[in-house]
């Protein structure tokens, strides 16, 4: 699904250039479940961000799903994210001034998806992560477990082929980071493919494949079991 | 989707009380002031354009020689509207209009009531044609059928009749001419020029029988065939006199001017002895759409400002919404709606203030405006227009500069850049306070240059002198006996019979230095006799005044001069112009009696000109006022006993009388009206760009909140970090002061053109306006800086 290879990132400001991804290369195929790991500054979160479109490389390819994507503009990457890319972050994210069910809503908003099937939809997916009853309080209304599964239900409303999670268990309780693993592994079991982003080995033992990085090169790979 | 827009900005709106609340006030009162002086301004422009013929119609103007000062005149000699009809073929119809008596006041008696009528015209039938008159009582046609008709407009009616019917009733005018009412017609427009109460035929009196082409005094109204070249008009009409006037006499019309009647409302302020009070002005028009412009344009800087100040808080929403789906367009739309909904909700409130409003506004710009006038079509459109105007421009700065932050914001990679928004946002601070400065040192030199006026030594004192009409005295004895009872009466410091008021209804005429001089120097001229110096406390420079009373058999004119007509005539002093004689047109030989010190009988933005009083016997001009000078600590006893001695001694005459100082204060109304705009205006405009600021001013001291948290660990002050905080926006306020002086340094200038006596623009005013800019900034600024400053640095420094 993924493939990338010699991808470069830089950071200038007039006296520094920092290098974030060095000549990067990697590979996900599809229903995979991967995890990132590296200490801070190592090009996580940027890698995290090329791999969403949100940010484009200076250098090096980048191969969504047989599509060389590097190169996109703006509203091109922004397209192609939408019809297919879910996020889930560590602060949530979610909009202060819409309930549940409109958080959720909204990418079928932006991809024309009509009315009735929006409804349908998204009662569906809060169904799913057990939000139900939830569907008409604000985000600060919720603890963070049960924002965070509004979060992850607003990224799979669209049924993408990839969530991107970036630490999604980081403002979390034990309990509560259990539970938000346990849903990405179902997602994950029914088909999606999800690369995340964390500072937890405990989490990172939810996937098939860890990558760790440092100063924006490849280090290891393992494979769980 | 559009619900979803509509909802989610709704929702914002309300999220966000505070910045919600001062954009709303500061639109609402934009759109509010916007609306109300709009609506004053398209009012002014309405002027007499119901009338049906009104592209037709013209008012013919005189140019007038170098002996009336080149000045345009609205009126014509009686002699020229017949000649218009009778040679130019182009002209469909022609009405003279006559006010009764030159101007005075008419004293009208009916069976039971007598009162003044200040309304009362005499014109051709023609006028019925040029202007609709839509009548109540009697017909149009028939209106002047018989000799000694009157028609009368409804509120005079009622005025004379009450409710009853006023056909075929009689009134009597001055004692001395009976009327009946042939119709009653429905009060004319507010907005028409023409403004007459009552109108007889012309042709009743001599004033319209003996046409002549010497008196100048009869505005003309021609109807023009439509498509007619009134260039052309024009000239034929001009050629007329030189067909008309032999070359031996005095030609002092050199050319007629047709003035559309549209026209005339706005462009008559340097048009002398026109006779509508109605007459407005274009700069006014002008000053109030630009005043008006500039309230909404500050209103919507404000929305600007505040809406992108907030850019820090709502960029993590739009990264959301971008990493969701939404394109730019999406976003656009989310803003756009935003601005849509909020400046809904001002014009609403601004438009319903309009109408809580109107009554001070009135009072304020001095435009009556009827309410029916808010809710008009052009008025309902124009709020349309700007609400769409308002939402596109105030909205598209925040649209686009935050449609286009990048979703990288989410991840903490992206620091907002602040400097390019910034520089804008400060421009727009900059853009606010400039203009207000300039409305600030506007107002201050408007109120110095009225203060100036106020105070201006005249040359006499009109304050403690009375005037009340005579000129329906039925006798000489009647005035000379109520005369002779004041004289007694205490409080009563002396009594003077005159032509006129200063300034009101003088004769224009010139004198001459003896045989030598052709073109004669224009003054003005009013009968009277010798106890008008104590009475005006004139200031004697030379001689003694002119005889108190004159003999039956002399035959000399005795003049009382000012020192223009010394300086005119070329004597070195007032003493030598002692004794002289010098010809006037009252009579071939006057002599100088005294002279006084020049006074200004006219407003001061004119300059004093020659002015003589005179005693002769067989006078042309008529005493038509008494001059009381009083001095009583009970004023309404006071009036109330002269009123009783009028009434003991001219029993068939109405009472009416006014205070010359407050004749002279109305002199200045409209520059009263222009004080008192700016001033309101100035401090609307300070108020809302206030409102602005303070909402700069809290997302920023918000924007800062972990600077000043680090500052305070590392030590400083809470007043030194009030001081950071304040210091830069102070330096705003101080680039608006540096760009504002200069435009209104100019600006004030220009206007100030208009007066012959006049301040010059000092530096205090700008000094003040500086001041006040800056002191209205820190008070606004100080709340926010304290409170960051006061805040606990803990808090602050975890809230990333």
């Amino acid at each position: 699904m993924i493939k990338i290879t010699d991808l470069e990132k830089y950071y200038r400001t007039e006296e520094v250039e920092t290098i974030a991804l060095n000549k990067l290369s990697m590979q996900v195929n599809t229903g995979e479940f991967v995890a990132i790991m590296g200490p801070s500054g190592c090009g996580k979160s940027t890698l995290l961000n090329i791999l969403g479109m949100l940010d484009d490389p200076d250098g090096g390819s980048y191969v969504f799903n047989g599509v060389e994507v590097a190169h996109f503009n703006e509203r091109k990457r922004a397209d192609l994210r939408k019809h297919n890319i879910g996020f889930v972050f560590q602060s949530f994210n979610l909009i202060a001034e819409l309930t549940v069910f409109e958080n959720v809503e909204l990418p079928l908003i932006y991809t024309g998806v009509p009315s009735s099937e929006r409804v349908k939809r998204v009662e569906e997916v809060l169904d799913k992560m057990q939000i139900m009853h939830r569907r008409n309080h604000y985000p600060q209304q919720l603890s963070g477990g049960q924002q965070q599964r509004v979060a992850i239900a607003r990224a799979v409303v669209n049924k993408p082929k990839l969530i991107l999670a970036d630490e999604p268990t980081g403002n979390l309780d034990s309990s509560n980071g259990n539970e938000v693993m346990e849903l990405l592994t179902d997602l994950n079991e029914q088909g999606t493919t999800i690369i995340m982003v964390t500072h937890s080995e405990h989490d990172a033992r939810y996937s098939h494949r860890i990558i760790r990085l440092l100063d924006g090169q490849t280090v290891v790979e393992n494979i769980m079991i | 989707m559009i619900k979803n827009y509509i909802k989610t900005a709704w929702r914002n709106i309300a999220a966000n009380k505070l910045f919600a609340t001062l954009n709303i006030a500061g639109l609402a009162i934009g759109i509010c002031v916007c609306i109300t002086l709009f609506a004053c301004a398209s009012y002014e422009l309405s002027f007499d354009r119901m009338y049906k013929n009104s592209n037709n119609v013209y008012r013919v103007n005189a140019q007038t020689s170098g002996e009336f000062n080149y000045k345009v005149w609205a009126q014509l000699p009686g002699a020229a509207g017949p000649a218009f009809i009778r040679d130019i073929p182009a002209i469909k119809q022609v009405a003279r209009v006559l006010k009764h008596d030159f101007g005075a006041v008419a004293s009208l008696k009916t069976e039971n009531k007598n009162l003044n009528e200040k309304g009362l015209y005499l014109a051709d039938s023609a006028i019925f044609k040029i202007f609709d008159f839509t009548f109540t009582e009697g017909n149009v046609h028939t209106a002047f059928a018989h000799p000694k008709s009157v028609v009368i407009s409804e509120s005079a009616k009622r005025r004379l009749y009450g409710n009853e019917t006023a056909f075929g009733k009689i009134v009597y005018i001055d004692n001395k001419d009976t009327l009946h009412v042939s119709g009653v017609y429905k009060d004319l427009p507010a907005n028409s020029t023409i403004d007459f109460d009552m109108i007889r035929n012309i042709m009743d009196s001599w004033a319209g029988k003996d046409a002549y082409w010497g008196n100048s005094s009869y505005e003309t109204y021609c109807l023009v065939q439509p498509g007619a070249n009134v260039g052309r008009v024009q000239k034929q009409a001009t050629a007329l006199i030189n067909k008309y006037i032999p070359k031996k006499e005095n030609r002092f019309i050199t050319s007629f001017i047709f003035q559309p009647l549209t026209d005339i409302h706005l462009y008559s302020a340097d048009i002398r002895a026109g006779y509508s009070a109605r007459i407005g002005s274009i700069g006014t028009v002008k000053a109030l759409l630009f005043l008006s412009f500039l309230v909404l344009a500050i209103a919507c800087v404000n929305y600007m400002n505040l809406a992108t100040a907030r850019s820090q808080k709502r960029a993590k929403g739009v990264g959301v919404n971008k990493v969701l789906g939404a394109d730019r367009r999406h976003l656009l739309a989310q803003f756009y709606i935003e601005t849509a909904v909020l400046s809904l909700i001002a014009i609403v409130i601004g438009y319903i203030g309009c109408f809580v409003l109107q009554p001070f506004f009135q009072n304020i710009t001095g435009i009556q405006l009827n309410v029916s006038e808010l809710s008009s079509r052009p008025i309902l459109l124009s709020l349309l227009l700007t609400w769409i105007v308002i939402t596109l421009i105030a909205g598209s700065y925040p649209a686009f500069a935050m449609s286009r932050i990048s979703p990288l914001v989410l991840m903490n990679k992206l620091k907002l850049k602040h400097s390019a928004a910034d520089f804008i946002r400060k421009s727009l601070v900059v853009f606010q306070f400039a203009s207000s400065i300039v409305l600030i040192i506007s107002v201050i030199v408007i109120l110095q240059q009225i203060n100036f006026i106020r105070n201006k030594d005249l040359g006499y004192n009109p304050k403690g002198i009375v005037s009340v009409s005579i000129k329906s005295a039925q006798n000489k004895q009647q005035v000379s006996d109520f005369i002779n009872d004041l004289t007694g009466m205490a409080g009563v410091e002396s009594a003077t019979p005159s032509q006129s008021i200063p300034g009101d209804i003088e004769s224009g005429k010139s004198i001459k230095k003896l045989l030598t001089d052709k073109e004669g120097y224009p003054v003005r001229t009013c009968n009277t006799n010798g106890t008008i110096v104590k009475t005006m406390q004139l200031k004697l420079l030379a001689g003694t005044a002119i005889p108190e009373t004159i003999a039956a058999g002399d035959t000399n004119c005795y003049l009382l001069v000012n020192e223009s007509v010394v300086k005119y005539l070329g004597y070195k002093t007032p003493q030598d112009a002692i004794g002289r004689y010098v010809m006037s047109e009252m009579m071939p030989r006057s002599i100088i009696k005294g002279v006084v010190k020049d006074f200004n009988y006219q407003s001061l933005k004119s300059e004093v000109g020659g002015y003589i009083y005179y005693i002769m016997n067989k006078p042309h001009e008529s005493l038509n006022t008494l001059l009381i000078r009083y001095n009583t600590r009970d004023l309404a006893g006071f009036m109330q006993e002269v009123q009783n001695k009028f009434k003991a001694n001219l029993p068939n005459s109405s009472f009416d009388y006014e205070f010359l100082d407050t004749h002279i204060q109305n002199l200045y109304e409209s520059e009263k009206h222009t004080a008192s705009t700016a001033t309101v205006f100035s401090m609307l405009a300070i108020f809302v760009a206030c409102l602005g600021l303070f909402g700069l001013a809290a997302s920023i001291a918000e924007r800062r909140t972990k600077e000043i948290g680090i500052r305070k660990v590392l030590g400083a002050s809470v007043p030194g970090i009030a001081r950071l905080l304040t210091s830069d926006f102070l330096k705003l306020v101080i680039i608006s002061i540096l760009i504002a002086s200069p435009i209104a340094w100019y600006m004030m200038n220009k206007w100030l053109t208009a007066f012959s006596y006049r301040i010059n623009v000092n530096a205090w005013a700008f000094i003040a306006a500086g001041v006040m800019a800056i002191v209205f900034a820190l008070l606004t600024v100080s709340s926010h800086a304290i409170k960051a400053a006061m805040a606990n640095p803990v808090k602050s420094l975890r809230s990333e």
